[in-house]
């Protein structure tokens, strides 16, 4: 199942990403690479659930910088 | 399947848009131009904080640039150097996802709206007769594959020109083997893009001409070196624009060295900012 998920970033990187012209993610690892660690690590529902939580934090307002999915501190 | 079961209000609602610019007598292919605009400007807020961290990010470039020179084999390393660079330097990284992101589901909600019209017109063969969904006069129909008439691929020209334009302006911090990648996929996602609807092509070129005219405008405002920046990094910055061929009047060769920054007159124009920048 967690592959499902892994599939699906990659599906994402290859078709919708050029599209909408990604620049650099503020974060490192970015994005997509935050969700496909997070899908591994955690599971297709908590992968999902920590993708999703990073991508409302990669906004203009918030500060970027190292963030690991295996450092995640919303479950336990 | 679930994607399109969560798509479906989203749909919904878009139809609603359309509909309703439509309703005020905007033809379908203009109320799609409508609706396009409509979302840009509601994006406007997020780019506006983006294009600050951006000119943040262009005065410590030499900084930055000397982490990359000195990291250069491990990309790893150099990009945890980078960001711990922006943290002690209060630099708001310019690209985020969000904004991107958010983007998509109105992409294929459009792409379903649109092929749901290609498949159903309101007001059937009938309306299509009419030619409600044309567009200037040279787009017969907009709910017909961009392939199905030489319009189409005028429209995809703009598409594909606008998309590299647009990358060009938003790609200021990205590396340049990634921007040249960006550059170049519109060309190889030709084959796929004709077959969307036409309407949807006229959605992005919509899209990238608004972030290529926003481009234009944000560098005419921004101030090259703002007070108390650091001086531009090196040599002439670069520049969409090639530059001016003065007139020598000894007919000499003209140098390669960009001439020096004229000296402006007046107080530096300067973005208008929020009060207090978060230091």
């Amino acid at each position: 199942m967690r592959y499902v998920g892994v599939a699906a970033v990659w599906a994402y990187r290859f078709t919708l990403a050029p599209f909408l012209g990604v620049g650099q993610c503020k974060y490192h690892p970015s994005c997509s690479q935050y969700a496909i660690d997070a899908y591994k690590e955690f599971g297709f529902f908590k992968g999902t659930l920590l993708a999703g939580w990073r991508l409302l934090r990669c906004n203009p307002w918030s500060r970027g910088g190292v963030d690991y999915a295996r450092d995640q501190k919303v479950f336990k | 399947m679930i994607v399109a079961s969560i798509l479906t209000p989203l749909e919904d609602l878009l139809r609603h848009i359309l509909n309703a610019l439509h309703s005020v007598g905007l033809p379908w292919a203009w109320s799609i131009v409508g609706l396009t605009i409509i979302v840009r400007m509601l994006l406007v807020p997020l780019t506006v904080k983006q294009i600050h961290s951006m000119q943040n990010m262009q005065a410590h470039a030499p900084q930055m640039k000397e982490i990359q020179r000195k990291y250069k084999g491990d990309r790893q390393k150099l990009n945890e150097e980078l960001m711990k660079f922006y943290k002690e330097n209060n630099i708001n990284p310019a690209a985020s996802c969000l904004p991107l992101v958010a983007q998509l589901p109105i992409f294929i909600g459009l792409f379903y709206t649109l092929r749901a019209f290609a498949k159903h017109p309101p007001g059937g063969q009938a309306a299509i007769d009419r030619g409600d969904f044309s567009w200037l006069h040279f787009v017969p129909d907009i709910t017909k594959h961009a392939n199905s008439h030489w319009s189409g691929y005028v429209l995809l020209a703009i598409y594909v020109l606008s998309q590299v334009a647009s990358t060009y302006f938003m790609s200021g911090t990205m590396q340049k083997s990634q921007r040249y990648l960006m550059m170049i996929l519109p060309f190889i996602f030709i084959p796929f893009i004709v077959k969307f609807p036409t309407g949807l092509v006229l959605y992005w070129m919509t899209t990238n001409l608004w972030t290529v005219g926003q481009g234009l405008i944000t560098r005419r405002l921004m101030p090259k070196v703002g007070p108390g920046f650091a001086p531009p990094p090196s040599g002439p910055k670069r520049s969409s624009r090639t530059p001016p061929k003065e007139p020598l009047p000894d007919g000499g060769t003209p140098t390669a060295e960009a001439p020096p920054p004229k000296p402006s007159s007046g107080p530096p124009r300067r973005v208008k900012r929020k009060k207090k920048a978060r230091r």
